[in-house]
C-alpha cells in the first residue's frame, strides 16, 4: 500500500501561513513530524513524499524533512519522491551525498526514477537495472550487466540497505511507486 | 561627551574596518555620533553595518547614538528606497531631513533592508526575493534558471545562520549594481549582518580545543567556512556554508564573513583580497557579503 504525502499541505499547516518555500530547520522539523504522525497512522509500504506545491527546497529542509526521515530507519517504510522539478534535486542530493544516503525521486510524467544522493556506483547501475527490467535476482543481474554474480549480491545487498529495493525471496523488486 | 565616527564617503565592505576603528575600544565608554553626511555611496554591506553597530551600541546598555544622514538628497533617497531609515530611525537619533520611500517600480535594490529575528521572517525574506531574483540573475546577469533557486537557497541559509548562531536578531539586503573599478560588470550582493555572539564564541565550546592556540576569530572563520564545522553535533549541520561556497565557485562569485577581528574570504579571480585577514579592528557579530557577477558571454 501506498501513503502520498503532500508536503504543501503539511507546509501550510505548519507554518500558518501560504507559503511555497520549503525553508529553515524549525519548519522542516514542524513538517517532518507530521509526516511521522501521518505514518504513525497508516499501514503503508511506500510513503510517496509529494513535493510538487513546493517552490524551493533550501539544504536545511532538506536534512530535516528527508535526511531524517532515512535516517531514524526502523520504522520499516520505502520512501520515494515525486513531484521534485530538476532544478530542486540539488539540495536534498546535495544533504543525502553528505550523509551517504539515498533516495529514489520520481520524476514528472512516467519517466524512470532516479537516484538522489550517495550509493556505490554499482548499487547505482543495479538500481537502475531493476526499475528498467522488474524484479531481478542476484544471477539475473549479474548476467544483465556481464558482472560476477558476488559483484551483483553486493550492489543488491547495497540496495536493500538503503530501502532502495524490496527483497522478497530470493528477488529484489522494485519500491512499489503505483 | 559625544564622540564624531565618519561614516567612510564610499562605503562598502573595503572601507568597513576604518568604520570599526572609529568605533575604538568596544563597547565604547562615550556617546557616538556616526557622521554620514559626506556619504556618496553606500553598499548593503555598508547600511546594514551601520545598523549593526547601533543595534551593538543598545545591546551593550550605551546611551542611543547620533546619525546625521547624508547631506546628499540623492543618496539619502536611496537609503530611503533601500528601506534604511526605517530601521535606523529604531536605533539612531537622527538628524537632517529624511525623504519618504518612494515606489517607483522594479528598482535595484531586490531586498529592502529587512530585519532577522526568527525562522518567520527567513520565509518572508525568501518569499520576498523569488520574483525580483529571477528578472535579475537571469534576465541581466546571465545565469542560468536553477541559478534563482540557489540563490534563495544561499540567501535562506545566510539569514538562518543570525536565527542559529548569532544570539540576537540581525539584517539583510539586496542588491544589483554595477561593480565599476573592481570588474566592470553588473553584481548581485547578498549582505548579511548581525551583532551576536560572533563565530568565535559559537564555536569554542565545541572546536577551540583541536585548533589549540591558534584559535582566534581567523581559525573560527575557516572552521566554519572551509571545514564546514557547526556547534551542533547533529552530522547534518554545517552544510549552508558549503554549498554556498560550491556554487559560488561555478559562477566565480565571492563570499566574505568578517567576525570580531579576522574576515576569511574565498577569492575569486577577478578580485584582489586576501583570503584571510587577521587582527582586523574589533566589530561585533558577523557580517557576510556575497557577491555573484554578472557571468562573460562565452561562460554564460
Amino acid at each position: 500500500m501506498i501513503e502520498t504525502i503532500r508536503i504543501g499541505r503539511l507546509l501550510r499547516e505548519a507554518v500558518a501561513a501560504p507559503y511555497r518555500n520549503l525553508v529553515t530547520r524549525p519548519t522542516g522539523a514542524a513538517v517532518r513530524t507530521r509526516i511521522e504522525e501521518t505514518l504513525a497512522r497508516s499501514s503503508c509500504l511506500t510513503a510517496l513524499l509529494d513535493f510538487s506545491e513546493i517552490e524551493l527546497v533550501d539544504l536545511s529542509c532538506a536534512d530535516e524533512v528527508v535526511a531524517k526521515l532515512l535516517l531514524a530507519g526502523g520504522h520499516g517504510y520505502f520512501f520515494v519522491l515525486q513531484g521534485l522539478r530538476e532544478d530542486q534535486h540539488e539540495a536534498i542530493d546535495h544533504v543525502l551525498t553528505h550523509h551517504r544516503l539515498a533516495v529514489a525521486a520520481m520524476p514528472p510524467g512516467q519517466g524512470e526514477p532516479r537516484l538522489l544522493g550517495w550509493v556505490p556506483s554499482d548499487a547505482r547501475e543495479a538500481f537502475a537495472c531493476i526499475c528498467d527490467r522488474g524484479p531481478l535476482g542476484a544471477g539475473d543481474l549479474a548476467r544483465a550487466l556481464g558482472w560476477l554474480e558476488s559483484r551483483s549480491r553486493e550492489a543488491l545487498r547495497n540496495l536493500a540497505s538503503h530501502r532502495l529495493v524490496r527483497p522478497v525471496g530470493e528477488l529484489y523488486h522494485p519500491v512499489p511507486t503505483a | 561627551m559625544t564622540r564624531v565616527i565618519e561614516v567612510p564617503a564610499h562605503f562598502d565592505d573595503r572601507t568597513f574596518d576604518n568604520f570599526a576603528e572609529g568605533l575604538g575600544d568596544w563597547p565604547p565608554e562615550q556617546k557616538l555620533l556616526f557622521d554620514a553626511r559626506g556619504t556618496q555611496w553606500a553598499s548593503p554591506y555598508g547600511l546594514i553595518g551601520l545598523l549593526t553597530a547601533g543595534q551593538a551600541l543598545v545591546e551593550a546598555k550605551r546611551e542611543k547614538p547620533l546619525l546625521t544622514v547624508p547631506a546628499s538628497d540623492e543618496v539619502k533617497r536611496y537609503w530611503a528606497r533601500a528601506g534604511f531609515f526605517q530601521q535606523a530611525a529604531e536605533l539612531f537619533e537622527l538628524h537632517g531631513k529624511v525623504p519618504r520611500a518612494a515606489v517607483t517600480g522594479p528598482s535595484d535594490v531586490l531586498l529592502d533592508v529587512t530585519p532577522v529575528r526568527a525562522s518567520e521572517d527567513v520565509h518572508s525574506v525568501v518569499d520576498k526575493i523569488s520574483e525580483g531574483a529571477s528578472r535579475i540573475l537571469h534576465g541581466e546577469l546571465g545565469l542560468e534558471m536553477k541559478a534563482t533557486l540557489r540563490f534563495s537557497m544561499a540567501l535562506s541559509e545566510a539569514c538562518q545562520n543570525i536565527v542559529e548562531h548569532a544570539g540576537t536578531s540581525g539584517w539583510v539586503a539586496v542588491q544589483a549594481y554595477t561593480f565599476r573599478r573592481r570588474l566592470g560588470r553588473r553584481v548581485v550582493v547578498i549582505a548579511v549582518s548581525d551583532s551576536g555572539v560572533g563565530f568565535r564564541r559559537s564555536l569554542e565550546s565545541t572546536h577551540a580545543k583541536r585548533f589549540g592556540e591558534r584559535w582566534g576569530d581567523g581559525a573560527a572563520l575557516e572552521a566554519a567556512l572551509i571545514q564546514g564545522v557547526s556547534r551542533f553535533r547533529d552530522p547534518g549541520r554545517g552544510q549552508g556554508l558549503a554549498f554556498i561556497k560550491r556554487f559560488l565557485d561555478q559562477w566565480e562569485g565571492k563570499i566574505s564573513i568578517r567576525s570580531g577581528t579576522a574576515r576569511l574570504a574565498i577569492v575569486p579571480p577577478w578580485d584582489e583580497d586576501v583570503p584571510l585577514t587577521d587582527r582586523l579592528p574589533y566589530f561585533p557579530g558577523s557580517q557576510v557579503q556575497i557577491i555573484i557577477p554578472a557571468q562573460q558571454p562565452e561562460r554564460a
